[in-house]
This record gives C-alpha cells, structure tokens and sequence, in this order.
C-alpha cells in the first residue's frame, strides 16, 4: 500500500492503495467513479477507456503508479453537464443500445477529435481510433455517423 | 415540484403515500379490468395481484409509468411506457419511469388456451387475412427472451393507457357538470367546451378515484384510432429514448455499479468441466493477499456441481472474497494453482473427455443414418428419388458451439438478512432467478419442482431488483451467476457480496449455443427441385436443463424431443417451418449428446437451421445455373401457410404460441375458430425477398458484377413470428481478402411501434450475425473451453463493419400486432454472407467461423 494522488476530473484525490491496481478498479472501487465500465481487463474491448492528458487509454492496463503522473478525465468529466459535441450527437442519432460500451466509445471519440482538432475525420480514421472499442449490440454504424456529426461534418 | 412531494416521489420512485395509483389487471378467466386502488394512497399496503402500471403525482401531475421488462439494449422501457403514454395522451416531458422488481404475480399474463366462459380476452387481430383468421393472445411474463415483449405487450400497455384517460374524461366530466362524452383528453389535459382540466388537479383525481372498475369492453372501445397515435409508430412524435442521456454521461447503474454499504467483491475459480468437483483447494495463499478476507466453497454439500442436466446450477467454484475487485482478482491468481478438480461419476467422466472437434464428426456421423421423423409430405421420399445422381444435389453445414459475451460480463449482488435474500442482477429471466435465489434461501434442491405454497412464500421473502442490462443475448437468462452469489451470501449474513465475472469466465462457463451438423439432399429435375430431405443433429439444451432421468417427463410437458433429441422449441426454428414448397420433403432430426451446458444465444436455433437451408437453397440455384434470387422465390413456392399438421406436424411450438385451433368466445355470444399466433405463411417470405431484391438493385448488380471479384449474396427466413431477407455486396481480393460493401436487409415484424429501435436492433443484428459468421467458434478440449477473451473469441469491431447497413421496414395494416424483432436480424447473415463469396468467385464456405476458408482483415 502506498499514497497516491490522483487528478480526476479536475479533483485531485488521496488514495491508499497498491500501486499495482490498475487504474479501473482504483476509479470505481476505491473512487465511487461507475461510468468507466470493465469489459475484459486485457485492453482488448475499450469499455474502460479514460483520457489521460487527453489521449483514450485502457484503464483496465494502466496502473495507478503510473496514472498518477497525469491528469485523469472518465466519461462523467468529459463534459459538465453532457454537452460534448459527442455526448450531443450520440444522443441525436440514438447511439446507445445497451450503453454498456458507450462511455469507453465516447471517450475514444473525443480523443480522435482532439487529435484531429475537431476537423472531420476520414472513415479511415475513426476505424483506426475506434477499433479498439467494441460494441456487442453492433452500433458501429451510428457510432461512425455520430463522430462525423460531433465533427459538425457530413459523412466523409 | 413542492418539497415535501419532491422528497416522497425520490423516496418511492413516484409510487410512495400521495399517488394515484392505477391497477391495470387481466384476471382469472381473462377478465380484464381497471381498477383505482384507493389502499395505496393511505397506506401503502401491497397490491397483491394487481399490476400497477400507471401512478399519478397529485397536484404536480407526474405519470408514473412501471416497466416490467429486462432492459438490454432492445429500447423496450422506453417503447413500452410511451405506448402507455401516448393512448393515456400524457405529455412525455411529465412521465417517469420505474423499474419493477421481479414479480410474475403482477406481470405475468397467462391468455386461457382453453377458452370455455364468455369472457373477452385481450388479443391482437391479424388483419393479414380478411376476414382475419389469427391473433395473437396477449400472453406473457418478465422473462424477456424469444423477441416477444412488444408482441405480448403492445395490447396491454394500450389498453391500460387508454382506461386511464377514460377515466379522467369520465371525472372531468363530473367536475365540469357535463356529459363524458364532451370530454377529450390531449396532452396531460381533459377539456371540455372552452374548460380544461389538469391530469394532477386534485378535482380531477378525487372524481377519479370514485369511478368504479371499468369493463374491458369500455377500455378496448376507449382506444385511439391509429390516425390519432403520437408515438406509436413515430406517428407524429419521435418514440422518446429514456435512458438515453444518462448512457452517454456514464449515468445508468448496471449491475456492477450498485453500491451498497461493506459490500465485499467475490472472484470464483471454478472448475473448467461440467458436473466436475473440486476435491481440494489451499485457501493459504489467497488470504495471504492483502484485502482478502475470506476463501470459501461456493456450492454447499447437497448441491450438486453445474453442468449437464443440471439446469442453472453455477459450475463447482471456490470463491475469493475481498474488499475490492483488484484484490479480489490477485486472491483468485493465487487460489488457482491449489485447485484440484475430479470426475466422480461416468457423466463428469465423459464431459472430461469431451472434445469439440471429436464431436463434429459425431454429428456428422449422427446425420448419415435415419433420425426421427419431423416433416414429411404426403408423398413418400424414398432412395429411389436420388437415384440418378447426376441429378443430386448433397451438402453438410457445420455451426460450432457460440458464446453470446454480452459487453458487460455476468454479475450480481445478494444480500442475506432476516431470513431474507436481496438481490440486484441483470437479468432476463427475474422469475426464475427469484425462485432460484428462494431455494438457496431455505436450502430447497433442484431436484423437485416448488409447488404453489413454496413460490408464494419465495415471492414473499426473496426481492430481486433488476438493473439495466450491459447486454443479454440469452445469456442471461440462465441464473448461475446470480445463485453464486446467493449460495454465497447465505453464508456470509448481513454482507453484500458482489459476484463478479471476468471476461474469461464468461467466455469458458457460458451456456452455448449448440454446435450442429446439418445434411441437405435434393433431386433436381431441370429447374425445379422434385424431392429434398434435410437431417439436423444439434445439442439440444435440453440436455443440460434436465437430467434423462426426467427427460421423458420433461418431454412430455414441453412437447419436446426425449434426450438426446432436439426440443419442440430447437425444432420450431427453422426447422419444421423450413420454407421451401418441394413435392417429397423429409426432414429429420438426429440425436445428439451434450457434454458442455448448453443454453441459447440470440436466433438460437435459427443459426445453424437458417445457415443450411439458405446456403442449400443457393447450391441448388448453382446447380441449375440459375439466378440466385429468382431461384429462391421459386423454391419458396407461390406463397402459402405450410400446411404443417397434414406434414406430420401436430403442434409447431411457433415461439411459445402453438399453432391449433381454439374456439374463442367473442361478442354477441358468438365462437370464432381462431388459431393463436400466427402460423408461417411464406407469401411474407416472398414479400421480404422480393423488397430486398429491389432496395438492393438485385438485378442491375448481378449484371454489373459479373467476371468480377465483387457479388451478391440472398438468404431469406422466418423466425420469432418475422420475416426477414437479406443481401450482401462483398469483395475478394486475388488473394481472397473480404470485404463487405453493403447489407441491405428487409424486415416484416408486423407494425414497427418504435421504428428508430426495429432500425437499431436489425443493425445490430447485422452486427452480431457477422460476427458469428466470420470469426464465431467455441472449442472444448478435455472438457474445457479452450478460449478465454476477445483475443481468441473476437468479435465484429468497426474497422470490419459494412459501410452501408441499409434496413427497410415493411410498410402493413396499422391493425397489424408487432412480432419478434430482437433476434430476427441475425439468421440470414451467415448464409446470405456464404452466398455472396460464392458470387464474388470465392470458395463455398459451409462451416461456421468463414475466417478459415478467407482472409477477414
Ligand atoms: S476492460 Fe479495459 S479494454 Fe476491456
Ligand atoms: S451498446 Fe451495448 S455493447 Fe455497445
């Protein structure tokens, strides 16, 4: 066990834990914080992805020792009140299914639009950001038409 | 919002003293009534039978609605509730939504197959016919399976919404001192001349509440025409979508997210066969973890190990409890290694042996001789029709065992106290797993069924909260995971224990879909098919529901093949129904074993059934050098209800609603020979292909792709009372890389209520089916499952989805009942899929996963 300072959503938290823990568990165990989702805990599904210093990581393959050097944003930080550009145009086009993947999906979107600096991206893009991320209920082709949207473009 | 009603409404979900509370009930003998319950407003005593759909918030006029299914991502909390809203014409912006608990005795609705007394009985007309000569009995319960909750609540929840706002018509009246019948309600008012009325004006309410129960008669004349419908249909108002702004800010509580004070996380090692044991284990060196608290048995002594004939029971599993997950899942690392397993008894024995690709050739074997009868026409096929075999046609089609992984794995918390089980689990099946948890509760075993007095008791003492679901598919239907967590609270009293699954777990300890072998012959003559005889050998999940000690029993009671046969539910899907009009057709079903739980996945049976006979139907039109779209309508015939009784097909299960004929009491004491549900009529199936051959510009491609590496594909198929066809547009490489252009896909499942969801699940359908077809496969060696993640069980991921999903809805009747919608996408993918890298010059691939036959990227 070892003290941690974690910056989550612009508030910095005291933890007490393993350093080894990886940086899901810390966030919705030891923080309360339920939006970040586990889906297979070996970065292979995307549920867990949370920026860190703005880039999408898989929480599930991160550890806290690790985590703390950067700035932590999860799904219920991305925006104040649910207005990211993606959070708008997910719910515009209907999105969500089971929404189980949807936070992690989210997450990725608005890291490919931070790379791309809000410029549309090309289907080719967003398949290389979003492969990651998987969705059982098969939303793929809104998730693609939502990024393209949150963009402010049309279909590339 | 005045504070003290705030706080109320927050305490109880809306349903706390200070509702209005309608009952909305279908009686004994069908009676259906409406009924004010003036008990709950004073003292908040439970209702009993009756089911209390809607709630009014005096003064505020908040409508609350309960949703009584499991939500999974098919939409159905929203689609339900705002059916009620819009035949009550309350506004959207005032309703809120409540999540039932699990309760079949408020929820269930049983329609009375034997009809004797004049009651009238809610159903839904197929107008398909006129006159109309089917319905669809209102009948279900919460266990939300087999695509029916739309089909089986559509009807109530209108009718309940409509005998609501008569009754507020029939109140306002009294309070304006007019005749009900200058009352209109619209938009959360009643008005009246140039006066209107609130829905939360106590006035209102008040004269409400003293109306007595109305007759069912008064309710069904009460509802809307379809003219004025708001939602329904996305007549004039998109279908509102509850959940979906909490989806996307992380807000919904799954099952994994309930917290509750000094609840502790479980990790269960259990052993990787099924009706193994576990002999020994070192609890050492997983206590030695920090954060660990307990190691543990989870199954108790008289209890035996999950697997074959053991319906639900959880595999044999030693359980690592600590105060959180990651220290849950270190203790299990180290708990594993200690574990020894072992096979006391000839079934363990043989589980142990299992091995998956040992037993496609059992299948394989299983088809080659005589199986039981199935269908059969009234001409005799005999070896004599295959006799000139330049003119035959033979295929075998293998579909391995699947694993449905819904994104969020199996999880679920109980609580033990009092003499007491609570419990939150995302599940399909509430009933079952509350009476589940009930025999873990008073150490009742599984091998009796309760009676009536135990069920009662169970629905007195177990509660089950039911949170969203991350994904269903029909695994979760099955309550393993939810007893473990029972079987693991029952020993830990007053502490929460959260069961959590890995991915690997769910991947090795699921209830799969049968592995199959399916054998086709034709004898062609020309362009025409002259005899057709199909053998299928699946696992039935019989199999691992009841023991063969009950089998024979168990049979008898779900009109279902005796062990090691196929279910009458197994066989009803696509099967019996098999849709082609040939002159000799036999088709049989031959046994086969289980020695791995097997359960269902979404289509089920569907899968491997549809997979052979849309591929065959393609080999046949190859054959005879004929256009594969043309040929398919061919083969379906021109058009009819399959005449399956004179085929040696007494009673077809047709998802739950047998086709026969009962005599149905109506109005003006007339009998109307009915058949409930309606039986597969094929002229929908040739309305599916011909849509798709057009929204797909069939036969323009088919020109246009010919000598090229790029083709079409076409599969077509009934299933959960829909029909569907779909085409496929795929590319090969020269070194036969894949790719998929476009899916158009065309579904009829009766009225579409919430088109946008239809939209969506047929998408994901696309999805899903997709990914069993090119990279699906389950393999068991020594027993145990040899995959463990999304690395060697990989899905479909955006990078492989299609471009361009294209889904039409048919356009029919307003009076038309809506029919299955959640499984009925994914069928015809494989075989459409097969089909069109045929077109496109590939091989023809008849084994499920396609990646081993071209390169998926
Ligand atoms: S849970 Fe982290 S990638 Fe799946
Ligand atoms: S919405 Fe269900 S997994 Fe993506």
């Amino acid at each position: 066990m070892s003290i941690f300072q974690l910056h989550v959503n612009g508030r910095l938290h005291t933890v007490d834990i393993d350093g080894n823990m990886p940086l899901l568990w810390a966030l919705r165990d030891i923080l309360g914080l339920k939006g970040t989702k586990f889906g297979c805990g070996v970065a292979q599904c995307g549920a867990c992805t949370v920026h860190l210093d703005g880039r999408a990581v898989r929480s599930c393959s991160v550890d806290v020792g690790v985590a703390c050097l950067s700035k932590i944003t999860t799904i219920e930080g991305l925006s104040p009140d649910g207005s990211h550009p993606c959070q708008k145009a997910w719910v515009e086009l209907g999105v969500p299914q089971c929404g189980f993947c949807q936070p992690g999906q989210i997450m990725s979107a608005a890291a490919l639009l931070t790379a791309t600096n809000g410029a549309n991206p090309t289907d080719e893009q967003i398949d290389n950001a979003m492969r990651g991320n998987i969705c059982r209920c098969g939303t793929y082709p809104r998730i693609r038409e939502a990024i393209h949207k949150a963009a402010g473009g049309a279909k590339s | 919002m005045s504070k003290v009603t705030r706080r109320k409404f927050l305490r109880d979900a809306g349903i706390g003293a200070g509702a209005l509370v309608w009952g909305c009930y279908i009686g004994p003998k069908g009676l259906f009534a409406r009924e004010h319950l003036p008990e709950i407003i004073h003292t908040g005593v439970p209702l009993g039978k009756n089911n209390y759909f809607v709630a009014i918030v005096p003064i505020e006029g908040t409508i609350v609605i309960t949703t009584h299914r499991a939500e999974m991502g098919q939409g159905i909390r929203s689609s339900l509730a705002a059916v009620l809203a819009d035949e009550l014409e309350a506004d959207w912006s005032r309703v809120r939504l409540r999540q039932a608990n699990a309760d079949s005795d408020k929820y269930a609705i049983e329609f009375p197959y034997e009809v004797k007394e004049e009651l009238p009985f809610p159903y839904n007309m197929v107008h398909r016919s006129k006159p109309p000569q089917y319905l669809i009995p209102v009948e279900g319960s919460q266990f939300t399976d087999s695509s029916r909750s739309m089909t089986a609540y559509f009807k109530p929840m209108r009718l309940f919404g409509a005998g609501v706002r008569a009754a507020f018509e029939q109140a306002a009246a009294r309070v304006f001192n007019v005749d009900p019948s200058q009352c209109h309600a619209s938009q959360h008012k009643v008005h009246a001349g140039g006066q209107s009325i609130d829905y939360g004006d106590p006035r209102l309410l008040f004269h409400a509440g003293k109306l007595p129960p109305a007759k069912y008669e008064d309710i069904e004349a009460a509802l809307k025409d379809p003219k004025d419908w708001v939602f329904i249909t996305a007549a004039k108002k998109p279908m509102p979508f509850a959940d979906v702004s909490d989806m996307v800010t992380g807000k919904p509580i799954y099952g994994a997210d309930q917290d509750l004070p000094g609840m502790l996380t479980a990790m269960i090692e259990r052993c990787p066969v099924a009706n193994g044991r576990i002999t020994s284990f070192d609890p050492a060196p997983a206590l030695a973890v920090p954060g660990v608290r307990k190691v543990m048995r989870v199954l108790p002594a008289n209890v035996p190990p999950g697997g074959v004939g053991q319906r639900f029971l959880p595999h044999d599993g030693i359980a690592v409890i600590a105060e959180n997950t990651w220290a849950a899942l270190q203790g299990r690392r180290a708990l594993r290694p200690t574990i020894v397993c072992d096979y006391p008894d000839d079934l363990a024995r043989e589980n142990a042996k299992y091995d998956s690709q040992v037993f496609r050739q059992t299948l394989k074997d299983s088809t080659a001789a005589k199986g039981m009868l199935v269908r059969k026409t009234k001409a005799d096929l005999s070896d004599a029709d295959f006799a000139d075999s330049a003119n035959v046609v033979e295929a075998e089609y293998y579909v391995p065992h699947l694993a449905q992984a819904p994104m969020e794995p199996p999880v679920a918390i109980a609580l033990y106290r009092n003499e007491t089980m609570e419990a939150w689990a995302p599940t399909q099946n509430p009933e079952l797993a509350q009476q589940d948890i009930g025999r873990v509760l008073y150490g009742l075993t599984w091998d009796h069924d309760l009676d009536e007095e135990e069920i009662q008791q169970i629905r007195k003492t177990v509660t089950l909260h039911m949170p969203l679901l991350g994904g269903g598919f029909g695994r979760k239907s099955k309550p393993d995971y939810i007893l473990e967590a029972a079987f693991l609270a029952k020993q830990n009293p007053g502490v929460p224990i959260r069961v959590q699954w890995t991915r690997e777990d769910d991947i090795k300890f699921s209830y799969y879909n049968a592995a199959s072998s399916q054998y086709l012959k034709a004898a062609v003559d020309g362009k025409k098919t002259t005899a057709l005889l199909q053998r299928s050998a699946f696992t039935s999940f019989f199999g691992t529901l009841f023991p063969e000690s009950r089998a024979k029993e168990r049979a008898a009671l779900f009109n279902g093949g005796i062990y090691p046969y196929g279910s009458a539910i197994e066989r009803a899907q696509g099967l019996e129904d098999m849709p082609f009009d040939v002159p000799k057709l036999l088709i049989e079903n031959c046994p086969a074993k289980n020695y791995i739980r097997v359960g269902w996945m979404r289509s089920v049976a569907n899968i491997y059934h549809a997979f052979a006979s849309g591929s065959f139907a393609d080999e046949l039109a190859e054959k005879k050098g004929a256009d594969p779209k043309d040929h398919l309508l061919d083969l379906i015939g021109n058009g009819r209800i399959i005449p399956l009784p004179e085929e040696a097909v007494p009673e077809f299960n047709n998802n739950g609603l047998p086709v026969k004929i009962i005599n149905l009491p109506v109005a003006g004491g007339k009998i109307l020979p009915m058949v409930p549900g309606y039986p597969p009529d094929t002229r929908h199936l040739l309305a599916v292909v011909k849509k798709v051959a057009e929204v797909s510009d069939w036969n323009n491609k088919v020109k246009q792709y010919k000598g090229t590496r790029r083709g079409l594909g076409i599969a077509a198929h009934r299933s959960f009372l829909s029909y569907v066809a779909t085409v496929i547009d795929v590319s090969l490489s020269e070194a036969n890389e894949l790719t998929i252009n476009d899916v158009y896909t065309v579904v009829d499942c009766g009225l579409a209520v919430n088109p946008d969801r239809v939209k969506a699940q047929m998408e994901g359908a696309v999805v899903y089916g997709l990914s069993l077809a090119l990279l699906g496969e389950i393999t068991v060696k020594n027993g145990a499952v040899e995959q463990n993640n999304f690395d060697d069980y990989p899905v479909l991921r955006i990078h492989q989805t299609p471009r361009n999903i294209s889904v039409t809805i048919m356009e029919v009747d307003k009076e038309t009942p809506p029919t299955g919608i959640g499984e009925v996408g994914v069928p015809t993918v494989a075989p459409a899929l097969a089909n069109a890298i045929v077109a496109a010059g590939g091989p023809r691939i008849r084994e499920i996963p396609f990646y081993k036959k071209v390169v998926v990227l």
